[in-house]
Parts: C-alpha cells; sequence; structure tokens
C-alpha cells in the first residue's frame, strides 16, 4: 500500500471513529439498544412466567362434594397455590377478592359433582380480574386453565381405565404415532418439516438483515465521509495534495468499510443479544447444524465472503457517487435516502417471500436490482447452490465496477468539485 | 531552471451559459508575489483553481513551472501549495495531527515531515493549542493553521486565496510577515487573490486587476498609481473599471 494511501486511510478511519455522530449511531447504539430491547423483553418474560408461577387462585366451592373435593387436591397436588373463600354470594367474593392480590377467582357452582358422575358435563367458573392491561394480567386470567386440563385428563383417563381395564388410556387417546424425516441435499435427516422450516426462516431473516443493516450503515458512513470534505472545505485542499485521485477514492472507500464493518460487529453483537433473549425458549439453539449438513462448506464460505465484500464496495462506491452531488451531511443523508430503496426493498422482500412464487413482473424488478443477488447468493450458499452464487458474484461484481467506474470518473475531473445537485444555476467562483 | 513560475495564456473557463474566464493571461517570476484583485465573481477563485489542478480550463493553457495544468497535474501538486479562501480543517483532529498528516503527503522522510510540523507550529503560533481538537478552534485560529499548512513544505508555488480572510488585524500582519519572510527566505513564488488592497499593496511585487475573467491591468502597485495617477489600489481599481 502507497504512503499517501496509508496516510490516507489513517486520518479517515481517525476521523470517522472520532465523529461523535458516527461513533454513537454505528457504534454504540447497536452494542447498546439490541441487548437492553432483549434484556427488557427477557425481564417482561420472566415477570409474566414469575406471576404465573407464583399465582394464588381463590376458589369457592359451592358444591362441596366429593369431585370437587378431588378438584381442590389435583390443584394442591400440583403445588398451586389455593386460597378456598367463604362469601354469602359471587359478587362478595369478588369484593373481598379486590381487596387482596389475588387476580382469579375459580367458583365450583353446586350440582359439580352430580354433573360428572352421571357422565353430563360439569361446570366450572372463572373470574378474572384484571387490573391493568398488561400481558402479566391476561397470562394471570389464563393460568388456571392448566390445572384444570390436568384434572380433566385425569377424568379421561379414569373413565376410559373403567371401560377398557386392559388397554392403555394413551394408546386410545392417540392412537396414531407419526415420525417424520426430510430429505435434504441427498441426506436422510431426523428431523420434521417444521424444525427445518424454522431453521430456514431463521436463515431467511438473518441474511437480508444482515446484508440491509451493513449497506445502509456503509452507504451512510461513506456518503458521510465526502459530505463532511465539502461541508467543512476539506476537500479543495485534499484534492491538490501530491496524492493520486485514485488514492484518494481507495483511503475513503477502504476507511468507511473498515468503520462499516466496524458497525456491523457491533450490530451483529447486539443483534446476537437480542436474538439470544427471544430465542433462548426454541430448540434450534441447541442442534449441531453441521450434523445436519445444513452449515456452509469452505467454498460456500468463500464465495460468500467475495460476495459480501463486491456488495460492501459498490455500496460504498455508489454512496461516494451520490454524495459528491451534496453539499453538507444533511443533504448528503436526504440524497442516501432514496437510494437506501434498492437495498431496503429486496431485503423485506426476500425475507418473507421465495423470489420464484413472486408475479413475474415483481421478479424482474428485483433482479434488476443488484442487490437481490447479494441475498439469493447468501441463501444459495446454505443450501450448497453454487451456480446461483456464481451467477449473483457474476452480476455483483458487474454493478460493482460500473460504480466504480463512475465514482473514479467523478473523482478524477472537476465533477468532484462542481457537481451540484440543484435546479439553479450553477454557483460561480469568484 | 524555469524562468516563469507561472504562464497562463488566454484562459478561458465556462460553466454552462456563464463564462468564468475570458482569455486571462498573466506571468509570474519565480521569487514573486503576484496578488490577483477583482470584484467577486471576476474569476479570480477560477484561475487560482486551474493552476491549483482543482478544475480545467475550458480554453487556453495553464503552467506551473513549465508543467501544463491539464497534462501534468500530479507534477503541479507536488510544487505547489493551494490554500482555498473558504477552507477548513478536520474537526475531530488535533492541530499536530492535521499537520502531521498533510506533512506525509510531500515527505516518506519522518525526520524531515517532523521538522515541517515544527516549522507549521512556529508560523502558525499556535503553540500548545496545537495539541487541542480542531473543533475547539476559533475561525481566526483555523485559518492560522492552514496558512502554517500552506507554507511549512516550503512549495515552489503558494497559491493563496485570501490567505488572511476572517483574521484580526494582528494576525493578518503576522500572516503577511511570515508569508514575505518566506519568499525571501525560501525563494517561493505566491499567488494569491485578495479584497484587501492595502494586503496587496503590502504584499506583492505585482498585481493584476481582473474583472469579468479578463485583466484590466497588471503591473507593480506604484505603476498602477502612477498610471491612474491616484493615491491607492481601491482608487485605481475604480479608475480601471469605468475605463473599460
Amino acid at each position: 500500500m502507497s504512503s499517501a494511501l496509508t496516510n490516507l486511510l489513517k486520518k479517515e478511519i481517525k476521523e470517522m471513529l472520532r465523529d461523535p455522530k458516527i461513533l454513537l449511531s454505528m457504534i454504540l447504539m447497536p452494542l447498546i439498544t439490541f441487548p437492553l430491547m432483549g434484556a427488557a423483553i427477557n425481564i417482561s418474560t420472566s415477570t409474566v412466567e414469575e406471576s404465573i408461577r407464583r399465582a394464588t387462585f381463590a376458589v369457592m366451592n359451592l358444591d362441596r362434594e366429593a369431585m370437587a373435593d378431588q378438584l381442590i387436591s389435583s390443584f394442591k397436588a400440583l403445588n398451586v397455590s389455593l386460597l378456598e373463600i367463604q362469601a354469602s354470594s359471587i359478587d362478595e367474593a369478588i369484593q373481598n377478592l379486590k381487596k387482596t392480590s389475588i387476580s382469579t377467582l375459580i367458583v365450583i357452582p353446586s350440582g359439580f359433582t352430580r354433573n360428572l358422575t352421571l357422565g353430563l358435563k360439569g361446570r366450572l367458573e372463572i373470574y378474572s380480574i384484571f387490573r391493568s392491561i398488561s400481558l402479566s394480567e391476561g397470562a394471570k386470567a389464563s393460568a388456571a386453565n392448566t390445572p384444570i386440563s390436568i384434572y380433566e385428563k385425569m377424568l379421561v383417563y379414569q373413565a376410559i381405565k373403567q371401560a377398557f381395564p386392559d388397554r392403555n388410556p394413551e394408546n386410545i387417546l392417540d392412537p396414531i404415532t407419526v415420525r417424520s424425516f426430510v430429505i435434504f441435499k441427498g441426506r436422510l435427516l431426523h428431523v420434521s418439516p417444521e424444525f427445518l422450516q424454522g431453521i430456514f426462516m431463521s436463515q431467511s431473516f438473518g441474511f437480508p438483515m444482515v446484508i440491509m443493516l451493513l449497506l445502509i450503515s456503509a452507504m451512510q458512513i461513506a456518503a458521510t465521509s465526502i459530505s463532511l470534505e465539502k461541508e467543512e472545505k476539506t476537500l479543495e485542499t485534499l484534492l491538490t495534495l501530491p496524492a493520486r485521485r485514485l488514492s484518494i477514492l481507495t483511503g475513503k472507500l477502504v476507511g468507511s468499510t473498515v468503520v462499516a464493518a466496524a458497525g456491523a460487529v457491533a450490530a451483529m453483537i447486539g443483534v446476537n443479544f437480542y436474538t439470544a433473549s427471544i430465542f433462548s425458549f426454541t430448540s434450534i439453539s441447541h442442534v449441531d447444524l453441521s450434523e445436519l449438513g445444513l452449515s456452509l462448506s469452505p467454498l460456500a464460505y468463500l464465495l460468500l465472503g467475495a460476495i459480501m465484500f463486491v456488495t460492501i464496495i459498490s455500496a460504498l462506491a455508489l454512496a461516494i457517487c451520490i454524495a459528491v452531488f451534496s453539499e453538507n451531511v444533511r443533504e448528503a443523508q436526504s440524497l442516501i435516502g432514496p437510494f437506501s430503496l434498492i437495498v431496503i426493498l429486496p431485503s423485506l422482500v426476500l425475507m418473507f417471500a421465495d423470489i420464484d412464487a413472486l408475479p413475474l413482473y415483481f421478479q424482474a424488478i428485483l433482479y434488476l436490482i443488484p442487490y437481490t443477488h447479494s441475498i439469493l447468493a447468501s441463501r444459495a450458499a446454505f443450501v450448497g447452490d453454487y451456480a446461483i452464487m456464481i451467477r449473483s458474484i457474476f452480476c455483483i461484481v458487474l454493478f460493482t465496477v460500473i460504480v466504480l467506474y463512475i465514482a473514479a470518473k467523478i473523482f478524477t475531473t472537476e465533477k468532484v468539485i462542481t457537481a451540484k445537485l440543484s435546479w439553479r444555476k450553477p454557483r460561480v467562483s469568484q | 531552471m524555469s524562468n516563469k513560475a507561472i504562464e497562463v495564456i488566454n484562459l478561458h473557463k465556462h460553466f454552462g451559459k456563464i463564462k468564468a474566464l475570458d482569455g486571462l493571461t498573466f506571468t509570474v517570476k519565480p521569487g514573486e508575489i503576484y496578488g490577483l484583485i477583482g470584484p467577486n465573481g471576476a474569476g479570480k477563485t477560477t484561475a487560482l483553481r486551474i493552476l491549483a489542478t482543482l478544475i480545467k480550463p475550458s480554453n487556453g493553457s495553464a503552467k506551473v513551472f513549465d508543467l501544463d495544468v491539464e497534462e501534468n497535474p500530479d507534477e503541479v501538486r507536488r510544487i505547489i501549495s493551494y490554500l482555498p479562501e473558504e477552507a477548513g480543517a478536520y474537526r475531530n483532529l488535533s492541530g499536530f495531527e492535521y499537520l502531521e498528516f498533510m506533512a506525509a503527503f510531500y515527505s516518506r522522510d519522518r525526520e524531515k515531515a517532523r521538522e515541517s510540523v515544527l516549522e507549521a507550529a512556529k508560523i502558525s503560533g499556535l503553540g500548545e493549542r496545537l495539541r487541542d481538537k480542531i473543533k475547539t478552534y476559533s475561525k481566526g485560529m483555523t485559518r492560522r493553521l492552514l496558512i502554517a499548512r500552506a507554507l511549512m513544505m516550503k512549495p515552489k508555488l503558494a497559491i493563496l486565496d485570501e490567505p488572511t480572510s476572517g483574521l484580526d488585524i494582528i494576525h493578518a500582519h503576522h500572516i503577511r510577515r511570515v508569508i514575505q519572510d518566506y519568499v525571501e527566505k525560501y525563494g517561493v513564488t505566491v499567488l494569491l487573490s485578495s479584497h484587501n488592497m492595502l494586503e496587496v499593496e503590502f504584499l506583492c511585487t505585482r498585481v493584476a486587476l481582473i474583472d469579468r475573467g479578463r485583466i484590466l491591468v497588471e503591473g507593480s502597485p506604484n505603476e498602477i498609481k502612477a498610471r491612474y495617477a491616484v493615491k491607492n489600489l481601491e482608487e485605481a481599481f475604480v479608475e480601471a473599471t469605468r475605463s473599460v
């Protein structure tokens, strides 16, 4: 690397990382906000779980017969906290409950035992006091359903056992066992289609999301880098220094890549914390994907790396080409805004849909957007479809070459100084 | 060694329909301080930008020490330094970091680059403030830093657009002295533009009064004043524009 380029690169990185706007928005924000969001969701989930676990139910036994006692005993056997209350009416019981922290009243009406013993439906009434509109209030209200359904199942088992003493009630209730297998990439996998679908879904969301975050932040950084030079009136001096114009452009591209990569790493760390908090309940995290043949091969890694590299370079060069037309950072950011759509559109669409399932005209639009190919390539890497990856590399490289050529043209001509996006007449220097 | 530091012949520059330069012609000898004077929109900055290789002429030629600015821009950049009128500096670097960054382009030898930085520190007179970030500097302090940057490498040609713009009287005086010292000590050629007629009279060996992209009159300040029989360059300029 030439000394001019090294010098430029050091300056670019130093300048950008010391810029509070870039440091805060690109690096600190994702590092702080995503884990905070995850922690907030985790805390609320634990709070809900805790409130369900600790929930105490009030029971008003108006039946006072054997089955009602059996129901209460089954609750106690499940370690459900119960408070048996006496009141002259349900209204009075509810009024009494309002003075406590108990939110659920289970009323066992008279005739409960009689109905069940006669083979009729037993009736229970559950009154839930909503003290707020939070998620935990709803969860507490439905918490009583679990021990009740366990008791119901016990009744069913007893009935089956009485009718068919020599048969397993489980086999009567659930007479067919289904074992699922999936054939993927020519391999027989002992997993369900739903499980595989879950993994694919996480990939469908993950890759486009990463590409979108990375490209948008890279474009903003590159645009800021150029427009800041214009805003602070440093570009003219820079362009008269004994450094090749292409070195200056390369310095901007590489500097922005380094900062964007730092931003992407920060975002990924943040997102990782976030998803770990959100998806900690799923089984996917406990499965070794390489054992299922679902991990990337070394060749796929290599191709994916190449695609990500050219994709970032093209986005940076595009942002630089656009930012050259601005006179300050604010103008550059507003110019970049509409161009971000070419990153956001394919990312969002391909998060939810398969490109082949889309209408033809929409497919054509997406295929014309270069960043569609980056996302398609990332998916192809996952399933080992190298033909699609190579086609995508070709498309994105072609686009990158064109954008780099335009950026180089702009930088080696006076356009870098004189270009302005304005309907007004060009301003003439003195 | 060339006997022409700058040779501008019939220089034209159009921005769309607007004619910024209309046949500008002048030469500057090595070691001269040459001033371009004119009202806003006269074409001073356009001429300086062409000589600094930032923009290309529509017609005509401009040479710096026999190097054509269009054909050999990289070579020209090695021997010039340009100070734009509204120039800024990198806000998040300290004064020293900024000077070190600039010096590194001119010299691979660290010791030589360090000498240049120390020289610039002396010119700027900013002392310990050079350790602070540039964003904490006043407009005048930034201008002093930029002047120091432009002169520290002892370029063969320093192109200074309104060098004392934004400086108070004391600092403007200091900078004028520095420019004169540099020319005397190191034989630096200076091309400057200014609105300040007193500054031009004090500094320049020769001046050109320009208007609408053309030179109205050229000579030493005394020659021009004598030609129009006036007391100062300001009056000479008024007379020159009246006689066109």
